[in-house]
């Protein structure tokens, strides 16, 4: 129990910690990957609370997910390493005042909502990953199917949208220069 | 107890591996060849480039080395000759090997060199193309096994290797699994004559010799996940379960550094492209025909 505790206040330590020096950084893909370390860090916290497919798939998750951050925050940031000295931040009263504000309610809504009873006893991660797969294609299916699909139609829209309208003109215009 | 003798299992796999790289390439063999040449980087000079990313540049080689030695930890050698026999583990291995992108991002931009900074951001397109032929194979092996346990995996083969019931899956896994460890022909990101190293290309000394540790430890790794999946685990006559899991491994091993010596380096797009319009309906197809074949085979 005590062990438990232990390494949740850890591994909570440690995503705050990488989570302040993804604003401290003036480099982008240190902030991406900083970002990346703080979840990655709650994923250990998953595991340390006993629900291991959430804590290996959160940890799964994350990589690939800010990787790919990352290559876009190079693409359209004028100053990627922040090697330049440029101050990419802007608005820092606002954000500050937001920030407070917006971890003082997380604070006040941990300590003050009821969270019900503790549960005795998790069960063993071989179940619980069996419960997670019922719920996923029983009762929770179509939510999930229409989330999915929802998103697919995104991904294939952005993707039209960014290809190029080829008109007479300019495919004559390629085969020249080509 | 488990635990030191995977490591040494690994560590004298990779070193045997190495042994049988040299011979392919210098048609010499010299088994003390791969402790020289690691006593030797050992004794170089270590080069640190000029303004890098220092935190990612000392980074890169260990964390590699790390995730590559997490996955091994989830891969069976006997029935009770396992480091952490998880309940997930065919998603840990995925979870732990995609900290192998993040090593190549970080190898790529720690050292402030162009050419290491194309081979890691090349390696996040190379994740983009093999990622859904590691997961989906899996996920048809796990429907068989009707489990994620490795160890329940390389059960549910005993009469039937998957390679035999899944061979579809055992192939897009084989060819992603190359791609994962970057391996000829998809060594994309250090691209040896081409990017002058790529991520490689600004370590040397102690830390080039922990880079290609990690990456004949992560080829290792994968042939044993192979293994585990397809081929049937410790499952084998006459010779101790072990023993076949480390042949097993090393014969997988072999084959993909072979495979690789006589095939071309494919193009990035190509890549990309026969991944994703070939690869992924053969990988559905893969789990369609798993599916029927659970349902009606009893």
């Amino acid at each position: 129990m005590y062990a438990q505790a232990f390494f949740v206040a850890v591994f909570g330590l440690a995503a705050i910690g990488f989570g302040v020096v993804v604003f401290r950084t003036s480099s982008m893909v240190r902030s991406a990957l900083a970002l990346l370390f703080s979840q990655t860090a709650v994923g250990c916290m998953f595991l340390a609370m006993q629900t291991e497919f959430l804590g290996v798939l959160q940890i799964m998750m994350m990589a690939t997910e800010m990787s790919i951050m990352a290559i876009f925050m190079v693409m359209f940031m004028m100053d990627p390493g922040g090697m330049g000295g440029m101050d990419m931040t802007h608005q820092k009263r606002f954000s500050i005042g937001a920030g407070v504000v917006a971890a003082g309610v997380a604070i006040v809504v941990a300590f003050w909502a009821d969270w019900g009873p503790v549960t005795a006893e998790a069960p063993d991660a071989a179940m619980q990953t069996r419960a997670l797969g019922m719920e996923l294609l029983g009762r929770s299916m179509l939510i999930f199917e229409t989330a999915g699909i929802t998103i697919l139609t995104a991904m294939i829209a952005a993707t039209a949208v960014a290809i190029p309208v080829q008109t007479t003109a300019n495919s004559a215009d390629k085969e020249d220069t080509e | 107890m488990n635990f030191v003798i995977v490591l040494l299992a690994l560590l004298g796999s990779v070193w045997l591996l190495a042994v049988v790289e040299g011979w392919t390439t210098t048609g010499r063999l010299r088994p003390a060849a791969p402790l020289l040449s690691g006593l030797a980087h050992l004794g170089r000079e270590s080069i640190v480039p000029r303004t890098p990313d220092r935190v990612f540049f000392e980074t890169a080689p260990v964390l590699l080395l790390i995730v590559a030695v997490l996955g091994a930890a989830v891969l069976p050698l006997a029935p009770t000759l396992v480091i952490a026999d998880l309940a997930t583990g065919a998603l840990f291995i995925n979870a732990a090997l995609a900290y192998v992108l993040v090593a190549l991002i970080m190898a790529g931009w720690g050292p402030n060199g162009a050419y290491a900074m194309i081979g890691g951001w090349r390696f996040l397109g190379q994740l983009i193309a093999y990622a859904m032929l590691i997961v989906m194979p899996i996920t048809a092996v796990a429907m068989r096994a009707e489990s994620l346990v490795t160890t329940v995996i390389v059960v549910s083969q005993d009469g039937l290797w998957n390679i035999v019931y899944q061979p579809l899956g055992f192939v897009l896994f084989f060819i992603a699994a190359m791609a994962l460890a970057f391996r000829a022909p998809f060594d994309l990101p250090t691209a040896p004559g081409e990017l002058g190293g790529g991520v490689d290309a600004e370590y040397t000394g102690v830390r080039l010799a922990v880079l290609r540790l990690a990456r004949l430890t992560l080829v290792i790794t994968l042939a044993s996940a192979t293994t585990v999946f397809y081929l049937g685990g410790w499952h084998g006559p006459l010779l101790p379960p072990w023993a076949w899991s480390l042949i097993k491994t090393l014969a997988v091993a072999v084959s993909m550094l072979l495979a690789g010596r006589y095939l071309p380096r494919i193009r990035e797009a190509d890549l990309m492209r026969w991944c994703w319009t070939l690869g992924i309906p053969l990988a559905l197809l893969n789990i369609i025909v798993v599916g029927l074949l659970v349902l009606v085979v009893p």
